[in-house]
């Protein structure tokens, strides 16, 4: 598939914004701090997760235990997409039991991507709640999840892509729409 | 049964000629331009070549004791399929054939069949065990005109002093298999780079040549000939080019795999079974030394060294499969294609390498020449056609050969034995 | 996308670098499941793991069964003995009658060399070679070479010393072929009786001196030795190798102070390694089962997931 005119929805300013307002909305709504934890989906949720934690240590002074996780090996699709499929490191270091979970994505879709990783999740552990962040809801969910924090709702056709860029992967933070031709 | 062959370019071991054959209850009556007598038969030989029936010194017909492998019938088939008149079984069989009555049976059991002749090869120590001498005189009377413990290399060097010796009296050819067991110390394929990349058991080239030599010497000292089997090195080749030289009545045979394939073939057919042959293929310098020996004489005739091997058996892993290779088919037509269409021999080496020296080594009188008065043992060929080995085309019981799916030059279209057609390709009758 | 098209994993001479390096880059993620409380992930979920062992072997079975139990698939042990390689049901037959029960990929150990790529014809299942005579043992090399990568943080431009039985050492092969791969210098050490001279041609360098060959060696890895090779007179004595060829406290001080040491196991202590430096390189040699397990979940994961033919 070859993508043709990309247009950008979502700044670097924008995106700094979004994630400022995000964390602020987990901390509203969970006060206890000492029962969060982050925990970002390899790769840009991973590095949103990060950039929360700082966001969260500048207002509220603490660190919040913040893990990776690559759901890859618990994808349902496995065997169908061949050749198999990278997988990069999960790292938690932390109990999850009794904790609130904030599992942070770059973007929201088809919801079978957070299907495996809150299978992934139960297998580290019973946390009290399992909240769900994401920078980009764009539509189109093929199971019945939603998002908890949503930074942005981008309406989209099927035959469109959202891609996220961010500073640690890709050079340039940006949210952009592409069609496919 | 008279049979007229009109037009043949008839094939002897020293000349090529055009001409008409005559066969006459069994016997060649009469070879010359323009026969213009009544015959029962008249076959229009234009454009096909004859030459003398083959004879093959060495095949394996596993009768007794493995007749779902092959037996005198089946074998026999092959035989005529091939060309082959004459064939000489080894008696590494179950029980082996060392004594009067076995060796009889077979002789009787090949007439019955009546295919080819089937001469058995009687053993040279009981049960082969290489412990004491079978009887060399009723194993002649019953029709050995070789003896062999093939299979197995006569380990103790004073039994084949013995044997060698005890042969001058009861003219049977000792045929020797060539092979230092110690050395060879259950390897599976010819020790070299292959064998060392894919930890293969190995038998190094100097198993075969280091007991050829003590053969030879043996033979030199007891001034009695000795057949050497299946030569397959460079090494032996040079030990046995000497002797001849010195004026040992040393003979040698090889087999076609021998200067066609390779270990390198092993490796290319990922270590398939029927890659799997004692002694084992060897390296391109084998196979050059091979070739020259077969053009300056030094190997005298070429055998099949005809092994059977059922379908379980070569389904084994390499390592855990028998050796050998069945060859009967193919044999006349992998020397012409890979010997003479390469330029390597000329056409009449075939007859020279085929029949008219095996008759020699093995004391055969009147066989090996398309001459008056010579015995009515005929293959008729079309050199010009070609054919690809296909497994449901095998007559042998047993299919285990490497060469299936090669494409080859030259057909056998008729053999004639003892005056009679034996096998047509038309009607595989 | 990491470069992965192989069907089978059988031979290590038949892998190219990036290969090696796609299972070892997957081998450093799989290690952590091992240390999750529940040590399981659905990758393989309802794949069918047959392992298939004609020759005894507990640990690397044992290894390849977690390894399968972790990824989820069910795996089944199947030990045939090696008579049934000689009589009766060919191996072929064997392998034609586990076909019919499906499965997704088979681990064999068989004594014969060089035999799996004739029995792949015979499933439709990915083979894994779980150790093929003298042949290879992919899994170990490739064990040994994440441990080096882990231990060194490389694989390339390093001395790599082999020392023991390589004459009948499939680990050796493998190994010899895998470092090579990466610019790596192998030499091999062992009494000539051992050592095929054949080796210098797949370019193994060859070394009868131990103290000689230790003082340049980055790794060290050490073979198994068999007591029956004393029988067939491939030395004359276990006293007589031990003084030749096991590593000392002596000897292992020449070698450079880095210098690591694998042993594939299990390892007889005082015939190939003094058990007096067992604190200083017990611990690495522990650290290649635990490797090993990581290798042969990546292993299992990258043949199980393959995409299937339509």
């Amino acid at each position: 598939m070859t993508f043709s005119e990309e247009k950008i929805v979502l700044s670097s300013q924008d995106i700094k914004r979004i994630l400022y307002r995000l964390s602020h909305q987990v901390l509203e709504k969970t006060p206890n701090l000492e029962k969060i934890v982050l925990l970002g989906i390899q790769t840009r949720g991973a590095h949103l997760a990060c950039r929360i934690q700082k966001i969260i240590k500048e207002i509220e002074g603490s660190q919040l235990p913040l893990g990776v996780l690559d759901i890859t090996l618990y994808r349902d699709d496995l065997t169908a997409i061949g050749p198999s499929p990278l997988v990069k490191e999960t790292k938690i270091n932390f109990d999850i039991n009794g904790k609130v979970v904030v599992l942070i994505d770059d973007v929201l879709f088809t919801g079978r991507t957070i299907r495996a990783a809150l299978d992934e999740i139960m297998d580290f552990g019973r946390p009290e709640r399992v909240e769900l962040l994401v920078l980009v809801d764009r539509g189109h969910r093929e199971l019945p999840i939603r998002a908890d924090f949503v930074g942005k709702n981008i309406p989209t056709a099927e035959n469109e892509s959202v891609e996220v860029r961010l500073q640690e992967s890709d050079a340039k933070d940006e949210a952009v729409i592409a069609r496919a031709e | 049964m008279r049979i007229l062959i009109k037009n043949a370019t008839i094939i002897n071991s020293d000349k090529k000629e055009e001409a008409d054959i005559l066969l006459v209850k069994g016997k060649i009556e009469k070879v010359a331009k323009k026969i213009n007598e009544k015959a029962d038969k008249i076959i229009e030989a234009k454009g096909k070549t004859v030459f003398p029936g083959f004879i093959d010194m060495h095949v394996h017909l596993r009768t007794p004791g493995r007749e779902d492998e092959e037996d005198i019938s089946s074998g026999s088939m092959a035989a005529a399929k091939g060309g082959f008149t004459k064939i000489f079984c080894m008696p590494n069989t179950n029980p082996a054939i060392d004594n009067e009555s076995c060796a009889k049976w077979i002789a009787e059991e090949g007439r019955r069949v009546g295919k080819t002749d089937v001469y058995p090869i009687g053993a040279i120590s009981k049960a082969r065990a290489g412990k004491e001498l079978t009887e060399f005189v009723a194993l002649r009377r019953a029709g050995c005109l070789s003896l062999s413990d093939d299979g197995t290399a006569i380990k103790d060097s004073l039994l084949l002093r013995r044997a060698l010796e005890y042969s001058k009296m009861s003219e049977t050819l000792i045929i020797s298999h060539c092979e230092d067991t110690s050395l060879s110390n259950k390897g599976s394929m010819r020790e070299g780079a292959i064998s060392s990349k894919y930890g293969i058991s190995a038998i190094p080239d100097i198993a075969e040549s280091t007991i050829v030599s003590r053969d030879i010497q043996l033979a030199q000292f007891l001034r009695v000939p000795i057949h050497l089997a299946h030569i397959s090195t460079a090494k032996s080749v040079d030990i046995i080019r000497r002797a001849k030289k010195q004026g040992v009545k040393v003979t040698a045979e090889t087999a076609p795999h021998y200067f066609i394939l390779s270990a390198d073939d092993v490796e290319k057919n990922a270590f398939d079974s029927n890659f799997k042959v004692n002694p084992p293929l060897g390296d391109e310098k084998d196979i050059e030394a091979i070739k020259k020996a077969l053009k300056d004489g030094t190997i005298d005739c070429i055998a099949t060294d005809h092994a059977p091997h059922s379908k379980a058996e070569k389904e084994l892993p390499f390592e855990n499969a028998p050796f050998g290779f069945i060859g009967l088919e193919f044999a006349f037509s992998l020397i012409y294609t890979h010997l003479v269409v390469k330029g390597v021999l000329s056409i009449e080496d075939i007859s020279k390498k085929l029949s008219f020296n095996p008759a020699q080594i093995l004391g055969l009188k009147g066989c090996g020449k398309v001459e008056e008065g010579f015995c009515a043992d005929l293959v008729i060929v079309d050199l010009d056609k070609k054919w690809e080995v296909r497994h449901k085309e095998i007559v042998s019981k047993s299919k285990n050969t490497p060469f299936l799916g090669a494409k080859l030059n030259g057909v056998v279209e008729t053999t004639i034995y003892n005056g009679k057609i034996v096998y047509n390709s038309k009607n595989e009758s | 996308m990491e470069k992965w098209d192989k069907k089978h994993i059988l031979e290590i001479k038949e892998f190219d670098r990036e290969e090696i390096e796609t299972v070892l880059s997957l081998a450093t993620s799989f290690k952590e499941i091992s240390q999750r409380d529940v040590k399981k992930v659905p990758a393989l979920r309802g794949k069918t793991i047959l392992n298939l062992f004609f020759e005894n072997s507990t640990r690397t079975r044992t290894s390849f069964e977690l390894a399968a139990k972790r990824l989820s698939a069910d795996v089944v042990n199947f030990s045939a003995s090696s008579s049934s390689l000689t009589k009766g049901e060919t191996i072929i037959d064997t392998i034609k009658t586990l076909q019919a029960y499906h499965p997704d990929i088979l681990i064999v150990r068989i004594n014969s060399s060089a035999s799996l790529s004739t029995l792949a014809k015979y499933t439709q299942a990915s083979i894994i070679n779980a150790g093929d005579g003298k042949n290879e043992h992919p899994t170990q090399a490739l064990l040994d070479m994440f441990t080096v990568k882990e231990a060194k943080g490389t694989l390339e431009g390093l001395n790599v010393l082999i020392v023991g039985d390589v004459f009948h050492s499939r680990v050796a092969r493998s190994n010899i072929f895998g470092f090579s791969k990466f610019g790596s210098k192998v030499t091999v050490c062992a009494p000539p009786t051992l050592v095929p001279y054949e080796f210098e041609k797949i370019g193994a360098k060859i070394s009868y001196d131990l103290d000689d060959a230790i003082k340049k060696a980055d790794v060290i890895i050490m073979l198994r030795v068999q007591t029956e090779r004393q029988e067939s007179s491939f030395f004359p004595s276990l006293r007589e190798y031990v003084d030749k060829f096991a590593l000392t406290p002596q000897r292992f001080k020449n070698a450079k102070k880095e210098a690591i040491v694998l042993h594939p196991g299990p390892i007889n202590w005082d015939a190939e390694i003094s058990s007096s430096l067992k604190e200083e390189v017990h611990p690495l040699i522990l650290k290649q089962a635990e490797n090993g397990l990581a290798i042969r979940m990546a292993a299992l994961y990258l043949v199980g997931t393959r995409k299937r033919a339509l």
